[in-house]
């Protein structure tokens, strides 16, 4: 209980000591785990979205201007796994168009006659025949063009791999970052005590008592830094989705709560954990060179 | 405790002996003094006791530590046992007197009342408790030593070690440390004294090791400081 109460108000007066270099571990910290929570939000986004895409089980076809909508209702019902097939008409195109638009009508007035094409929706039964059905109306001559979201789906995959792997490098990155900072700090910290530690280690404090107060500094200033990042991410992010959604509102933003706080909470144990470690190595350097005998 | 050093030579890098084919055998509670010229390794054999210093050859025994593959914990635990006193006092400038003494016991876990009242008494014992507020640059030097010695013995060592604990006083102050040194030893704790004060060595008669070029060239049970010029 003793050797607690001594590390307590050791760490602490060591953070006070070194105002100036705890608040720029701090500050270090922060910015290091808000990179870190960022791209993994980014990740997580670009996972999310496709995973919405690919469960989309409706295909857009177009038909080209002397189609018969009813005639090719009835070739796309025969395809294999289609369940349902509604028509969406030029003029109910436009009116969509029209409502989406909404602040903009003069744009429709420029474009003068409705230059929208008849198009058919078509609902499949599972995921995974989207692409075969999407392939079958690519072959009937009436229709022009097939567009469907797991197209999107495979481009954001595509994506989303690459994000990954740049948000990996970015962790690899940063996380040495911090550890090196942190490490400077608390060796900084250890030096500025070195004829006290060496008095300690004299008269038989162990290493492990001797490293309590740095270990608690560090976790301290990462753990704060950790804290900082995930209070100012879940902050932000809650902005720039709102923003986003404003710009492209027809892609499913992550909006969950819960993953948001998971996020902030990985990322605080994450930095306690980081700077528990650099702590440990950086005075345990020291205790071990300094009962290194001659 | 007791201390023997078996054919223990120290060579420091790349060729300079500290010690050589040292052979001692000091009983629990004796009283000794290592005489010698500076630089004969007085130091180095006191800091062979305390493990800051590793023997080239040869083997120390300290009560049951062997110190030739001691680890990092047993060392610790050892060093509790030890007290040592430095020539420059080593105190803690921004400490008061009380807390300089207190850190010891702080540093070993004990708790606060048990660091309150050991520390109280230790500071009375060596004459300082109306001074426990002061730091050591507002205390003169044989004050600061007395300090030193209270933060010594504050845990009640087996072994006291003290590195020229007289070497930056007047002789009268060097005398009531030396008192208080006597007094500790007549109280069971074994003290190894390195000094080059030969007024304290002929007046407080105990037990003479000297030596010269890192060898032991004398060993008498009441011996004097010089004898006919020899160490």
């Amino acid at each position: 209980m003793g050797s607690f109460k001594y590390a307590v108000r050791d760490g602490s007066r060591l953070i006070i000591r070194h105002w100036g270099l705890s608040a720029l571990t701090i500050l270090t910290s922060m910015a290091v785990f808000y990179l870190i929570g960022a791209s993994v939000l980014l990740v997580l986004n670009a996972r999310h979205i496709v995973n919405m895409l690919e469960g989309e089980l409706s295909v857009r076809a177009y038909l080209t201007s002397r189609a018969n909508p009813s005639e090719v209702v009835e070739t796309v019902s025969a395809i294999p796994h289609v369940v349902q097939v509604g028509i969406v008409t030029k003029e109910n195109a436009l009116e969509k168009l029209k409502a989406r638009v909404g602040d903009w009508p003069t744009v429709l007035e420029l474009l003068g006659e409705n230059p929208l094409p008849d198009s058919i929706e078509v609902w499949v039964d599972k995921a995974s025949s989207v692409k075969g059905v999407a392939q079958a109306l690519t072959a009937i001559t009436d229709i022009s063009d097939v567009v469907y979201a797991g197209r999107l789906a495979e481009k954001l995959s595509q994506f989303s791999h690459f994000a990954s792997q740049f948000s990996l490098a970015i962790l690899i990155v940063a996380v040495t970052a911090s550890a090196v900072v942190l490490f400077n700090t608390i060796r900084i910290a250890v030096y500025s005590k070195e004829e006290e530690i060496g008095i300690m280690l004299m008269v038989g404090a162990t290493p492990t008592f001797v490293a309590m107060p740095f270990v608690l500094q560090g976790v301290i200033l990462g753990g704060l830094g950790s804290l900082g990042a995930s209070s100012l991410l879940a902050f932000s992010y809650k902005g720039v989705i709102a923003r986003l959604k404003d710009i492209l509102p027809f892609l499913p933003f992550l909006e969950d709560g819960v993953v948001i706080m998971e996020l902030g909470l990985i990322l605080v144990g994450a930095g306690a954990t980081v700077s528990l470690i650099a702590s440990l190595v950086a005075v345990e350097t020291f205790t071990k060179k300094a009962m290194k005998p001659l | 405790m007791d201390i023997r050093f078996s054919g223990v030579s120290k060579i420091f890098y790349p060729d300079i002996t500290a010690l050589e084919d040292v052979y001692l055998e000091i009983p629990k509670g004796e009283f000794v003094y290592l005489v010698g010229p500076t630089g004969s390794g007085k130091t180095t054999l006191l800091r062979c006791i305390t493990r800051e210093v590793a023997p080239t050859r040869g083997q120390i025994t300290v009560g049951s530590f062997s110190l030739r593959k001691i680890s990092r914990v047993d060392l610790s635990i050892f060093r509790r046992d030890i007290g040592i006193i430095f020539q420059d006092f080593l105190l803690l400038p921004h400490l008061n007197v009380f807390e300089n003494v207190a850190f010891v016991l702080e540093v070993l876990g004990a708790p606060q009342r048990e660091v309150k009242e050991r520390t109280g008494e230790i500071l009375d014992q060596v004459n300082l408790w109306r001074r426990r507020f002061l730091y050591p640059p507002q205390l003169s030097g044989g004050e600061q030593q007395r300090v030193a010695i209270a933060r010594a013995i504050v845990n009640a060592p087996s072994v006291l070690l003290a590195d020229e604990p007289t070497g930056n006083l007047d002789l009268h102050t060097a005398e009531e440390i030396m008192q208080l040194i006597i007094s500790i030893n007549a109280l069971g704790t074994t003290v190894i004294m390195a000094t080059h004060n030969q007024y304290l060595v002929d007046a407080y008669r105990q037990r003479v090791i000297g030596i010269k070029a890192g060898r032991v060239v004398r060993d008498e049970k009441r011996g004097r400081y010089n004898l006919d010029g020899e160490f």
